[in-house]
């Protein structure tokens, strides 16, 4: 997990695509995998997100996002199954449950959203610098540092928050903690882990708002930061893209 | 003498990236061994590996003649106590005992022996029970999770940079206690420590680690004045080494700070003399 969000070097087109219109593509596919009443649609949409991940040779990162989020649709496709009601019984359960072809079609459609939605913002993060995404808000769109540095800084933090509880999983598993006990035993883990988890991650911000802060964080303007970020070509055919999928995506 | 850890031929690989290369050794019971080397060595991977917290690509970890591929690290935290670099990972506990107290019951401790040991343990350690962890310095953290660990009367404490951080005073608390547990309690201490002054005052051997690979194993004085090992693992002999060898004593002619500075006052005091009759 570590390694998902963090940016991977290579010489695509994406790589060299402006960081805002990146952006708009993956918000563009999520987008359009909401609005689209078509499962086809969804299918084409999560195929084309999977073998532009495997062209970007960002293939473990495909195959890490699926996996991961892969486990929560199957748990929430079996969860929702039994409760669709409307359309043609295709199973009937007990308790008045069954599974019906619409509720079928409904979790196929819930599932592909869901991970059509998460792996296109991964491999957007995957050819985007944080820092190149930051510099585009502030200069393009205008938005203020500091709210733009909260959402990149976020985004950075998840790894590192991933790193962070493994080392207190481990130092915990140290004392003799077992993770793998019953339902009150893990109860009872969670001050072990969340705690020292919570602290580290105040420390870790409250020292880095302070660097940030000594470093004349408040001084930096719109037009402060040395990288320019000028539209070509490229922009301009993903962008084409992109507005193409939407209207696919608002037609079918 | 019996043995606590035995090392055969151990590696440890993530990827292709050797971290930890053909490794054996052995350490006996009751032994206060210091392990050194430049950063990035494998020493903390060397101790993971003791504690079972990663298993060997290759050979064989025996603790107490057990291997730890066969046990759970939660069965080996029964005898071993780890003490990471930062306290902080371990400490939760809204009180020191409360932090002490925490897993005793996993063990099967009984409530009366539980409470005679946590009270022991804060005696030992000069902790004041009701203090919250978070409110005390970085010293303090550290004696409560050795603490923490002591409270479940391991046989073999592993440490990994133990001082790091603290100053002379809470380095020199810490460390008397650690000694303190090893020589009233006979728990085998295997500490890894970059200050050599530390090595040389509290172990009585080292081991050298470079690159993965053990380059110098035996009596700490013997190994600090191993200037090839110590270079390749960046590092430079305690003081009072490097002093007495400069002066051409041989190991064990003035092994501690007083027989040195005594070395010192009579041949300088000699050597007036002689300036006086000449």
């Amino acid at each position: 997990m570590p390694g998902i969000l963090e940016y991977q070097s290579g010489d695509t087109i994406l790589h060299h695509t402006h960081p805002l219109v990146k952006l708009l593509l993956a918000v563009s596919v999520c987008v359009g995998g909401f609005i689209t009443k078509s499962l086809m649609f969804n299918l084409a949409l999560l195929l084309l997100s999977i073998s532009g991940g495997f062209a970007l040779g960002m293939g473990r990162k495909v195959k890490a996002t699926l996996k991961g989020a892969g486990s929560l649709c199957l748990f929430l496709f079996t969860l929702q199954l039994p409760f669709v009601r409307s359309g043609r019984t295709l199973i009937p359960l007990p308790f008045g449950l069954k599974v019906t072809d619409m509720g079928l079609r409904f979790c196929a459609q819930l599932s592909m959203r869901l991970l059509g939605a998460t792996l296109p913002l991964v491999l957007m993060l995957g050819v985007t610098r944080l820092s190149d995404l930051t510099n585009a808000l502030v200069a393009q769109l205008g938005i203020p540092y500091r709210y733009a540095f909260v959402v990149t800084t976020a985004i950075r933090f998840i790894p590192i928050l991933f790193v962070e509880m493994h080392d207190v999983i481990e130092a915990q598993t140290a004392r003799g903690v077992e993770l793998d006990g019953s339902f009150t035993q893990k109860i009872r883990l969670i001050p072990p882990l969340c705690v020292p988890l919570l602290v580290s991650c105040v420390q870790r911000m409250e020292n880095n708002a302070l660097a940030a802060e000594l470093r004349g964080f408040y001084l930096r303007k719109r037009g402060s930061g040395y990288r320019r970020y000028p539209l070509n070509g490229a922009d301009a055919l993903v962008l084409t893209v992109c507005a193409a999928i939407l209207a696919i995506a608002i037609i079918t | 003498m019996t043995e606590m850890v035995r090392l055969s031929n151990v590696s440890y690989s993530i990827e292709s990236h050797v971290l930890i290369n053909g490794v054996s050794l052995r350490v006996d019971k009751g032994e206060f061994v210091a392990l050194a080397g430049e950063n990035g060595a494998g020493k903390s991977t060397l101790l993971k590996l003791i504690m079972g917290l990663i298993k060997p690509s290759d050979g064989d970890i025996l603790i107490e003649g057990t291997s730890t591929r066969r046990q759970k690290v939660s069965t080996l935290a029964r005898s071993v106590g780890y003490l990471f670099q930062n306290p902080d990972r371990q400490l939760f506990g809204a009180t020191i005992r409360q932090e002490l107290t925490f897993g005793l019951d996993f063990l099967g401790v009984s409530k009366d022996d539980g409470e005679r040991r946590v009270n022991e343990t804060l005696e030992l350690l000069n902790l004041n029970p009701d203090r919250a962890p978070t409110s005390l310095s970085r010293g303090e953290r550290q004696r409560v999770a050795l603490a923490s660990l002591f409270v479940r009367r391991p046989t073999l404490l592993l440490l990994d940079e133990p001082t790091t951080g603290l100053d002379y005073r809470e380095c020199s608390q810490m460390m008397n206690q650690v000694a303190a547990l090893n020589r009233e309690s006979g728990v085998t201490v295997l500490m890894i420590t970059h200050d050599m002054e530390v090595a040389l005052d509290f172990s009585e051997r080292m081991m050298v680690l470079s690159e993965g690979k053990l380059i110098a194993d035996g009596a700490t004085r013997s190994v600090m004045r191993d200037e090839t090992s110590l270079r390749r693992a960046s590092l430079v002999p305690a003081q009072m080494v490097a002093l007495a060898q400069r002066l051409g004593l041989a190991p064990g002619e003035a092994d501690d700070a007083e027989s040195l500075a005594d070395w010192i006052a009579d041949n300088a005091r000699g050597g007036a003399d002689d300036a006086r009759h000449s």
